[in-house]
C-alpha cells in the first residue's frame, strides 16, 4: 500500500467510527435540539421548583386519563376524569394505583400532553411520575399530582389532555438492586 | 490476438475448484461472486413475496398464519435490500470500477475477498431464524421498538446479521472510495470519470455514513433488550420516537443508496444506444451529489404522523420536495440524450426506458408522499408499498438488470440470446405493472400494509396483483435461463460489443484477461 492509499484508508475508518458513535450522540443532541429551537413535545419530566402564583381569570378543562403497559397486573385510574382549572393557580389531584398481584410490584408512570404544543405549560410540582413506585401485593396507593397551569398557555387552547401509561418495572429494578429478597 | 493475451494470463497461478472462490483477491471473481449470491437472494426474496401475495390473493385468510405473514414481510425486505439490491450493486462495482478506470484490482483485495464471504453467513443466519421456535422476526424491517424489543429468540440473532451485512458493506464502501480516489489511471481527472464511477463514488460516502448510525440504533435495541438500558424504553424514561428518528437518519440516505448506483447504470447505457454523448455530465455529478447531501435532511418525512411540531412538518416537507430538483435534471438529462440520437433498442436500452418512465412514476409518488396533509392518509398503507416497489423494482432492479445485459458479454466474452432478451423484457415490465400500479389505487382507498387481511371491497385489485406478482416471479426464471444459456454457448461477443459504448473496458477483449491493465492506460 502507497502512503496515500493508506491516508485514504484510515480517513476513511475514522469516518465509520465517527458516524457510529454519532449515532449515539445523536440521543441527546435530539433533545438540546429540540429545548434550543423549542420544537418539542415532549411533556416536563422535571420538577418546577420555582412557582409565580399569579390567578387569572381565565380558566381550562384538563382531562385526566391513564393506560397499563403490557397487560401488567395494575388497576391504575385517576380520581378526577375532568377538572376546570383557573390557569396560574396551583391545584392536587390523586391517581389510585392497585396491584392486583401476590407479589411486590415496581411501576413507574410515563406522562403525556395533548394538545403537544401546550406541553410546556403543564407544570408539575409534585408528580408520583418523578420516581419508581412500589406496591405491595394487593395494595392500593394514592399518588398525589400537584399541578399549575402556566399563565403562558396559548389563547387558542380551551382543553388539555394529560395521559399517564403505568409501566411495570419490577424486572428492571431486578437489575439494579437486590429487590429479589422481597419475593 | 484477445486469445494470445489470454493464454498469456493464463501463466498466472490461481488455485481451481472451490478454493479458488474461497480465496480470490481477484476483482472480477469477487464481483461475479456478489453478483450470483444476490440473484439467490432475490430468488429467497422473491418466493417470500410470493407467500405473502398468494396470502392477499383473496380476502380472509388462507394459507398462512397471520404471524408467518408477518415474518415473511420483515425477511422479504430485509433480503431483498440487504442481500439483493445492494450486493448486486458491489457486485457491478467490483467488476467495473478496476475495468472503466483503468487500475488493475481494487485498491484493498484481500479486504474485498472478506467483505464478501461475511454475507453468506450473515444471511444464513438471519434465515436459520425461520426454523426458530417462535419463528424469524415479525415486526417489520424496520424493527420499531417496542414491538421489535418483544419478539423471540430471533431478534439478537437478527441484529447480529444485521451488524455483520453492515460491517461487508461499510468494508466494501472503503475499498470502493479507496480504490476510485488514488487508482484512476493517469489522466483521468475527477471530471474526467464515467459517471458510473462517480454515482458509485457518492454511494459509497452515503455507505460509510450511514450503515454506522443503523449499526447504533440496532445496538441500542440489543442493550435495551437484554443489558437494562433505556435508551427506547418508555418504562425506563426511553424514547421509542427516538428509534425512529435515528433509523431515518439512516434510512433515507439508505434508499439513495439502493438508487444512485442505478441512475450511474441508466447514464452509461442510454448515450450507448442513443450514440451520443451523455447530455450534461457536470450536471449529472452536480445532481447525485445534491440528492446525496439533501438525503441526510429529509429522514423525519417517514414519520409525519408521531406527533412532530408543525414548523418541523413543514421543513421536512420542504427538503423533501427540494430532492425532485436534482432527480429532475437527471431525468431530463436522460430524455435529452435520446432527444435525435439515432437509438436502437436492444435488450439493455429497453430496461434502460422502462427505468426512466417507471422510476418517474415512483418519483411522482414520493412527491404526493411528500406533501404532510396528504401522507396523513396515505401513511402506512399500500400506497407507500407502491412506491417504493416502484422507485425499487422498476428503479433499482431494472438498474441492476440492464447493466448485467449491457456488460454480460464483456464479462463472459459470450452473447446472450437478444430474442430471449427481449422477451425476457416485456413479460418483466408488463408483470411489474400490473403488480404494483394496483397497488396505489387500494391504498388510496385506505388498505393498510403488513396485514394477512383486507376488507373485501379491495379483493379484485389484489387479485389481480397477485397475478402480476407470479407472472413477474416466473419471468425472473426466465433472466436465470437466460444467463446459464449465455454461459454455456460458443458464440463468443466481439471486443467492443456495442456499437456506441464508450470508456476503458471496452478496449480489453471479451472476456477480459484475469489480470487487466497491469500498465495502466493513458487517458488524453
Amino acid at each position: 500500500m502507497n502512503k496515500d492509499m493508506k491516508k485514504t484508508y484510515y480517513l476513511l475508518t475514522i469516518f465509520t467510527v465517527f458516524m457510529f458513535s454519532f449515532s449515539y450522540m445523536l440521543v441527546p443532541l435530539y433533545d438540546i435540539f429540540c429545548e434550543v429551537t423549542g420544537l418539542n413535545g415532549k411533556t416536563n419530566q422535571t420538577k418546577v421548583s420555582v412557582i409565580n402564583e399569579q390567578p387569572t381569570e381565565r380558566f381550562v378543562k384538563i382531562k385526566f386519563t391513564s393506560t397499563v403497559a403490557n397487560s401488567a397486573p395494575f388497576i391504575f385510574e385517576p380520581i378526577n376524569k375532568e377538572m376546570n382549572v383557573q390557569v396560574g393557580k396551583i391545584y392536587t389531584t390523586f391517581y389510585t394505583l392497585t396491584n392486583n398481584s401476590n407479589k411486590i410490584k415496581h411501576a413507574t408512570a410515563s406522562p403525556s400532553v395533548v394538545p403537544s404544543q401546550d406541553a410546556e405549560f403543564f407544570k408539575k410540582i409534585e408528580c408520583f411520575c418523578f420516581s419508581q413506585q412500589e406496591v405491595g401485593a394487593f395494595e392500593t396507593k394514592e399518588l398525589p399530582l400537584q399541578f399549575i397551569i402556566d399563565n403562558e398557555l396559548r389563547n387558542e387552547t380551551k382543553t388539555l389532555v394529560l395521559s399517564y401509561t403505568m409501566f411495570n418495572t419490577t424486572e428492571q429494578v431486578g437489575l439494579n438492586s437486590e429487590n429479589k429478597v422481597y419475593e | 490476438m484477445s486469445t494470445d493475451i489470454e493464454k498469456l494470463d493464463d501463466h498466472h497461478h490461481k488455485p481451481s475448484g472451490i478454493m479458488r472462490w474461497i480465496t480470490t483477491t481477484n476483482h472480477k471473481d469477487i464481483g461475479t461472486l456478489y453478483l450470483w449470491f444476490s440473484l439467490i437472494m432475490f430468488f429467497i426474496g422473491g418466493a417470500m413475496a410470493l407467500v405473502i401475495r398468494a396470502e392477499l390473493f383473496q380476502p380472509g385468510l388462507q394459507l398462512v398464519v397471520p404471524g408467518f405473514f408477518n415474518q415473511m414481510t420483515t425477511l422479504h425486505a430485509l433480503v431483498m435490500i440487504f442481500g439483493a439490491i445492494m450486493p448486486a450493486f458491489v457486485g457491478l462495482a467490483n467488476w467495473q470500477i478496476p475495468l472503466m478506470i483503468g487500475a488493475p484490482d481494487m485498491a484493498l483485495p484481500r479486504l474485498n475477498n472478506w467483505s464478501f464471504w461475511i454475507l453468506p453467513f450473515a444471511f444464513t443466519m438471519m434465515l436459520s431464524t425461520l426454523f426458530f421456535e417462535g419463528g424469524g422476526p415479525a415486526a417489520g424491517w424496520t424493527l420499531y421498538p417496542p414491538l421489535s424489543l418483544q419478539g423471540g429468540d430471533s431478534m439478537p440473532f437478527v441484529i447480529l446479521s444485521i451488524h455483520l451485512f453492515g460491517l461487508s458493506s461499510i468494508l466494501g464502501a472503503i475499498n470502493i472510495i479507496a480504490t476510485i480516489l488514488n487508482m484512476r489511471a493517469p489522466g483521468m481527472n475527477l471530471m474526467k470519470m464515467p459517471i458510473f464511477i462517480w454515482t458509485w463514488l457518492i454511494t459509497a460516502f452515503l455507505l460509510i455514513a450511514a450503515m454506522p448510525v443503523l449499526a447504533g440504533a440496532i445496538t441500542m435495541l440489543l442493550t435495551d433488550r437484554f443489558f437494562g438500558t433505556s435508551f427506547f424504553t418508555a418504562s425506563g424514561g426511553g424514547d421509542p420516537i427516538m428509534f425512529q428518528h435515528i433509523f431515518w437518519f439512516f434510512g433515507h440516505p439508505e434508499v439513495y443508496i439502493l438508487i444512485l448506483p442505478a441512475f450511474g447504470v441508466i447514464s452509461t447505457i442510454i448515450p450507448a444506444f442513443s450514440r451520443k454523448k451523455l447530455f450534461g455530465y457536470d450536471s449529472m455529478v452536480y445532481a447525485t451529489a445534491s440528492i446525496a447531501l439533501l438525503s441526510f435532511i429529509v429522514w423525519a418525512h417517514h414519520m409525519f404522523t408521531v406527533g412532530m411540531p408543525l414548523a418541523g412538518e413543514i421543513f421536512f416537507m420542504l427538503t423533501t420536495m427540494l430532492i425532485a430538483v436534482p432527480t429532475g435534471v437527471k431525468v431530463f438529462n436522460w430524455v435529452a440524450t435520446m432527444w435525435k440520437g439515432s437509438m436502437t433498442f436492444e435488450t439493455p436500452m429497453l430496461f434502460a426506458i422502462a427505468f426512466i418512465v417507471l422510476f418517474t412514476i415512483g418519483g411522482f409518488s414520493g412527491l404526493m408522499l411528500a406533501m404532510v396533509p396528504a401522507d396523513f392518509q396515505y401513511h402506512d398503507t399500500y400506497f407507500v408499498v407502491a412506491h417504493f416497489h416502484y422507485v425499487l423494482v422498476p428503479g433499482s432492479l431494472f438498474g441492476i438488470i440492464a447493466g448485467v445485459y449491457y456488460w454480460l458479454p464483456k464479462w463472459t466474452g459470450k452473447m446472450y440470446d437478444e430474442t430471449l432478451g427481449k422477451i425476457h423484457f416485456w413479460l418483466t415490465t408488463i408483470f411489474v405493472n400490473l403488480t404494483f400500479f394496483p397497488m396505489h389505487f387500494v391504498g388510496l382507498a385506505g388498505m393498510p400494509r403488513r396485514i394477512p387481511d383486507y376488507a373485501i371491497q379491495f379483493a379484485d385489485f389484489n387479485a389481480i396483483a397477485s397475478i402480476g406478482a407470479f407472472g413477474f416471479g416466473l419471468s425472473q426464471l426466465l433472466f436465470l435461463y437466460i444467463l446459464l444459456k449465455t454461459l454455456k454457448q460458443d458464440v463468443t461477443a466481439e471486443d467492443k460489443v456495442w456499437e456506441g459504448a464508450e470508456g476503458l473496458e471496452w478496449t480489453l477483449s471479451s472476456p477480459p484477461p484475469y489480470h487487466s491493465f497491469e500498465k495502466p492506460p493513458r487517458v488524453e
